[in-house]
């Protein structure tokens, strides 16, 4: 195929309207071409805009109350660690920074917070958004990083232009006294270059913002225990590990 | 955090659920149908919430993805043709924008919610009749290059070029709103 047959492939592509064979065959090519995965990202974007141009309609009052029963009985919830990696509740908190101003709103007036508290919501809340724009930017590539299937686990988004990752960690318990985990930059044939030291809260979760030094590209990252203050080179096995992929 | 999950989810319904309801109902024509699919929807997000990776897109194109993809399901699975399908099939038809009507001021670089809408409807209500319907079949009738093709009785080549141009005249018009432009 010639590159013009290619890029015609990416409106159909982004609006789902390819047949499996092909959709398959494209979705190989845009592995291995910039151009084509820079339009079908900006076409997706236009097709994720077309549900607005349903016409609006209301839902049933009882849709809501429906919706969180149901999933209280797909998955109870515990007061202690989730079964499952709550990304949910981190998409939602995402969601929250997003619609700050109206829950932050709705929350004074019900809580009725002293201006101390208030003050310090609204700094979280800040920071939160903060977050929110290095993950959701068109240049954001991701890792997975696992250890082997098994908790526990961490996802991290690396902002290029910002030249900032925040990394998001589940199930991993506070380092022992006198330790910290430090997360690694790895690019092929070169030696790790630190990105941070950081530790979980006592329930095994963290969500942290790094900086990235000018220049620096990497392939892989990872994550190892290392004495308190961190260590010029990893001194042990990453215990997590994931491969950096594009984010299209 | 106990508790948190499902005000999380609550708070995805609040912000996101109108849309869905909307999307699910354009798509299946029925109410009590669309209210299965957003139940369906949120119930899939609640058990997939691991698999969600924002790096691929917001929550609420997710959702959206969702949606329509068990909208369709429902409807192929019952052997009826999507709604918008048959309306933006018929050659006098408006398409689904035609109760949107169409907003007078220019969009704004802070963009709320309601002017968002409307700049999405008229941008699509904007576009030549041709390009509108086959960008409406295949987002909310689901249907292949080849099946528009067959449902509108047009030569392939004249909907993958129609469907091209919408797209890229959509891409300009919906500049605002994405990533790339209005900054």
């Amino acid at each position: 195929m010639t590159d013009h047959q290619w890029s015609e492939l990416a409106a159909p592509y982004a609006l789902g309207a390819l047949p499996p064979d092909e959709r398959e065959r494209f979705a190989a090519h845009l592995a291995e071409c910039a151009a084509c995965r820079g339009e079908v990202q900006a076409l997706r974007e236009v097709a994720a805009l077309l549900p607005d141009a349903a016409p609006v309609a209301t839902p049933p009052t009882g849709l809501r109350d429906r919706i969180l029963r149901e999933a209280r009985q797909i998955r109870p919830l515990r007061s202690g660690r989730a079964p499952v990696i709550p990304w949910l509740a981190a998409a939602a908190s995402l969601v929250l920074a997003v619609g700050f101003g109206y829950v932050y709103l709705r929350e004074r007036a019900a809580l009725q917070q002293t201006s101390a508290a208030l003050a310090a919501k609204t700094d979280s809340l800040a920071a939160r958004d903060s977050l929110i724009a290095t993950i959701f930017s068109p240049d954001v590539v991701t890792a997975a990083l696992a250890a082997t299937g098994k908790p526990p686990s961490a996802r991290l988004f690396w902002n290029q232009s910002r030249r900032r990752v925040v990394m998001a960690v589940f199930q991993l318990p506070p380092a022992s006294a006198g330790r910290t985990y430090q997360l690694w930059a790895i690019a092929q044939g070169k030696k790790p270059v630190s990105l941070g030291v950081f530790n979980t809260a006592a329930d095994g979760r963290l969500t942290v913002a790094m900086e990235v030094p000018p220049g620096l590209t990497f392939e892989v990252t990872a994550v190892t225990e290392e004495p308190a203050g961190g260590s010029p080179q990893p001194t042990q096995q990453p215990f997590l590990i994931g491969k950096v992929a594009p984010a299209d | 955090m106990a508790g948190g999950d499902e005000r999380a989810l609550g708070e995805l319904y609040d912000r996101h659920g109108e849309m869905a309801y909307s999307l699910a109902l354009a798509v299946a024509q029925e109410r009590a149908d669309a209210e299965e699919i957003v139940a369906d929807a949120f119930g899939q997000v609640w058990r997939n919430a691991a698999s969600y990776d924002p790096g691929r897109g917001s929550v609420a194109g997710w959702l959206a993805t969702i949606t329509r993809t068990r909208a369709l399901d429902l409807v192929r699975a019952r052997g009826r043709r999507a709604r918008a399908m048959e309306r933006a099939a018929q050659t006098d038809s408006d398409g689904l924008t035609s109760t949107m009507g169409a907003a007078a001021d220019p969009p704004d670089r802070r963009i709320e919610r309601g002017e968002a809408r409307r700049l999405v409807a008229r941008s699509l209500g904007e576009l030549p009749d041709p390009q509108r319907r086959v960008i409406e079949l295949a987002y909310f009738g689901g249907l292949s290059q080849s099946e528009i093709a067959a449902e509108l009785q047009e030569p392939l080549g004249t909907v993958k070029t129609r469907m091209r141009a919408g797209m890229e005249k959509l891409r300009g018009s919906l500049a605002p709103l994405l990533s790339g432009g209005g900054a």
